[in-house]
């Protein structure tokens, strides 16, 4: 009797001991998918592969980098967000890129507000230039000079392409959108051969053209000088222009629970942390300032606030 | 000039013992040129992961390699089998199979690989004298420029469908339609998706590539069964006369010289690549020899000035990259893709910052424009067998690993099924005698005269014939186009005088 007592307990206990285990069976135990919505080879990629290598030696599992282009960066986000959100397989997401199309209705199968955040990665502020020997040095001059000023750009659902239409709709000043260029360079040089009066680019491209001699910037989109000698937007009396970046925002599907999330964002932190990520960094001029899941989340949805309110400019 | 440099870049490969993967580099792109379906693109694609850990260096000189030797490594299933290895090849058909119906391929392929090695170089040489100017060079072309480019490009569609006009035209025509699906470049208008995400971003290229040379050609010999060589009922397809084709080429310089300068001029424009500049240099070719009915029927010179223009297409398209950090070519953007892998930012002093990687990779070219050329003339022999194989052996193969290229570029599975698509399309054309090559050509051109034409109207205030005569390199192109149209009938006239 008291045999199967003690048996019984045995079973019991085991059965406990099992059943917690499951519950606490170390995460992760299998690799984990890193998907870049866009080919190889781009800055999205860069940042991906450049991370991938040191979240895996912090996990102690593999991390595969994915490419699945295609649709804008649609394909790859749409995959992400219909995936298990068991933790192993996550993305890099373009913001704005990805918010203006969920905004009009034109996204197909993710749904930016309940994305499970893990990090920003990067936020690169945008900044306003002209050609080097441009008879424009302010914004005012571009912006009354009687005609709508052109701005070059790769196509209208383009995060820079947004940035300049809604900012300057908050100063009613006119613009006429010259799209089409090939890329982000391909509208500098356009820029740079007289086609347009001036371009909202990244300002950590921008540098590099002002350093060969190409371009003026006029202002940077942000609140307090990165760069020394450029005036900021604040400063010069257009507060909201700070709230214009690009994100590389990394998330998963939608339901990862609490405890996977939080291994991913300090993962994703150390790995941005460590002195190889850094060195890539630096060198390659590309900006790193991660921030972790709750601060994140907490960007995403001000930017989802911010955006919103501008969807009649973003649907013309 | 950077001749100095490109000497010292030159002995570092051979004395540090990284030409092993400059010939690595050539290994992998013979092979992946030869394949149907597989190309210059895909390689690199597939390369860019494995570079993350190797010296940024290092990697110049396998993409170097890979980059080399593709188009060759396809001028020989073009020549053999009628498909063309990668797309450039595609206007190498015409003249090359024909050559080895005759029994002639050692002299076809004999002159592809001087063709491929002598264009390459020139290229490259022109490359290294434009270095100085590029930037003013890049500068000087805007977007009235490329759509009056790609107004040329199709204008050589007409002249070079003669006799046929109708048909090339249906086909080119056919081709525009198919360029307009996908995203308005101007409104962000989705037009024609059918309602798939899939066709967001357009009709791919590499899929209706395959689908178009490849998959038809294999219905084609599947139907007929045999083998190549034996279908046309040749006795022994010997690889001989490689000599004389290498002979012919030098022979025929002028053609190898305007083969080139296309090549590098149309490597140059974003967007065009290999595919149009080989055909632009086929046209020109058959348009301004003396005897253009003997084309298509296995005149050398079809074979001589394409495959110079496709290997000197790749000088030509680092040309916007030493200006300004800008790829001039899905090869050069994939280039500057393990740049930035590597830490390295490609800007507009690219040329001050990573010498030593941009002549690394000038070097790697060099290279493997010659080392391609040998190395396949050396396998050559073996390689003419394919046209001995049972076709029932060679379709299930051919169709097999062409589709796997497809699909491995983007994974996609999409892919697979347009190249399937267009695999029926182009074998209904080829029976029905459409010139395939057409319909891509204006596939290719249509987005880039598309996004151009727009561009200018916006940029011009929507003056654009007052903006382009303001241009005098707008002028030339124009003036081209019109003696291109008028040429034929000249021509005639002095004939019949």
């Amino acid at each position: 009797m008291r045999n199967r007592f003690i048996r019984s307990l045995t079973v019991a206990a085991a059965a406990l001991v099992a059943c917690t285990g499951i519950a606490s069976a170390e995460w992760p135990e299998k690799p984990i998918t890193f998907v870049v919505p866009y080919s190889p080879g781009g800055g999205f990629d860069a940042y991906v592969r450049a991370v991938a290598p040191e979240m895996e030696k912090i996990l102690g599992t593999e991390v595969v980098v994915e490419n699945i282009p295609g649709a804008g960066g649609q394909k790859g986000a749409s995959t992400v967000y219909r995936s298990d959100p068991d933790g192993y397989t996550i993305g890099i997401w373009n913001v704005p890129g990805l918010t203006v199309p969920q905004l009009l209705g034109k996204s197909t199968g993710y749904d930016l507000t309940d994305v499970t955040w893990i990090g920003n990665l990067a936020t690169s502020n945008y900044a306003l230039a002209v050609k080097a020997d441009s008879p424009f040095n302010s914004l005012k001059e571009l912006c009354s000079q009687g005609k709508p000023f052109k701005h070059s750009d790769t196509g209208p659902a383009s995060t820079s392409s947004v940035t300049a239409r809604v900012a300057m709709t908050l100063i009613d000043c006119p613009i006429q959108n010259v799209t089409g260029y090939k890329g982000s360079t391909d509208t500098i040089i356009g820029l740079m051969r007289g086609e347009v009066d001036a371009t909202i680019k990244p300002l950590a491209q921008l540098l590099k053209y002002r350093k060969s001699g190409d371009v003026k910037i006029l202002m940077t989109f942000e609140e307090t000088r990165s760069a020394e000698d450029i005036p900021t937007s604040t400063e010069l009396g257009y507060p909201d222009f700070a709230n214009f970046d690009l994100r590389r925002i990394v998330g998963g599907p939608p339901g990862i629970p609490a405890d996977i999330q939080e291994k991913l964002s300090a993962a994703l932190l150390q790995a941005a942390d460590a002195p190889s990520v850094q060195e890539w960094a630096a060198s390659s001029n590309n900006a790193l300032d991660p921030v972790g899941a709750e601060e994140a989340s907490a960007i995403m949805q001000r930017l989802m606030d911010f955006y919103g309110s501008y969807k009649d400019v973003l649907a013309q | 000039m950077g001749f100095d440099v490109l000497i010292d870049s030159m002995v570092s490969v051979f004395s540090s013992g990284s030409a092993i993967y400059v010939l690595l580099g050539v290994l992998l792109g013979l092979c992946f040129g030869v394949i149907p379906g597989l190309g210059g693109t895909t390689a690199l694609a597939l390369l860019i992961p494995v570079t993350f850990s190797m010296e940024a260096l290092d990697a110049m000189y396998l993409a170097g390699g890979v980059m080399g030797a593709t188009s060759f490594g396809g001028s020989i299933t073009a020549i053999l089998l009628n498909t063309p290895g990668t797309a450039p090849n595609a206007a190498t058909t015409f003249d090359g199979y024909p050559l080895a119906r005759q029994g002639k391929a050692g002299l076809a392929i004999g002159a592809s690989a001087t063709a491929s090695a002598l264009g390459g170089l020139i290229g490259l040489v022109t490359l290294l004298f434009v270095i100085p100017v590029a930037r003013s060079v890049v500068l000087a072309f805007g977007p009235a420029e490329f759509f009056l480019l790609t107004m040329l490009g199709l204008v050589a569609i007409a002249v070079s469908s003669r006799g046929k006009l109708l048909r090339g035209l249906i086909a080119g025509g056919f081709g525009l339609m198919l360029a307009f699906v996908g995203t308005d470049t101007v409104s962000g208008e989705l037009r024609f998706t059918l309602d798939t995400d899939y066709l967001w971003d357009g009709i791919p290229l590499v899929p209706t590539l395959t689908g178009m040379f490849a998959i038809s050609q294999m219905i084609e010999l599947g139907l007929k069964g045999g083998s190549v060589a034996g279908a046309v009922g040749d006795a022994r397809q010997k690889i001989s006369g490689v000599w004389d084709g290498v002979k012919a080429v030098f022979v025929h310089w002028p053609v190898l010289l305007r083969g080139s300068a296309i090549g590098t001029i149309i490597g140059a424009v974003p967007g065009l690549g290999g595919t149009v500049a080989a055909f632009m240099a086929y046209s020109s070719t058959v348009q301004s020899s003396r005897d253009p009915e003997s084309f298509g029927k296995g005149n050398i010179v079809g074979v001589i000035a394409p495959e110079s223009a496709n290997n000197a297409k790749d000088g030509g398209s680092l040309v916007p990259t030493v200006a300004f950090g800008i790829p001039g070519s899905a090869e050069t953007a994939l280039f500057l893709g393990i740049l930035v892998l590597h830490g390295i930012d490609p800007g507009p002093s690219i040329l001050l910052d990573n010498q030593q990687e941009v002549y690394g990779l000038i070097v790697a070219l060099t290279l493997s424009a010659v080392g391609a050329s040998i190395i396949g003339l050396m396998f050559s022999r073996w390689l003419v067998l394919i046209t001995y194989v049972n076709v029932h052996v060679l379709v299930p193969v051919v169709v097999t690993v062409s589709l796997t290229g497809v699909y491995v570029l983007d994974g996609k599975p999409g892919d697979v099924i347009l190249a399937m698509i267009m695999g029926i399309v182009g074998y209904m054309m080829l029976r029905f005698d459409y010139p395939r090559l057409t319909l891509v050509i204006a596939l290719v051109l249509g987005e880039t005269a598309e996004r151009s034409f727009h561009q200018t109207q916006m940029i011009s205030d929507n003056d654009m014939l007052g903006f382009m005569a303001g241009r005098p390199q707008s002028l030339i192109l124009i003036a081209l186009t019109v003696l291109t149209l008028l040429l034929p009938a000249l021509r005639r006239i002095r004939i019949a005088r």
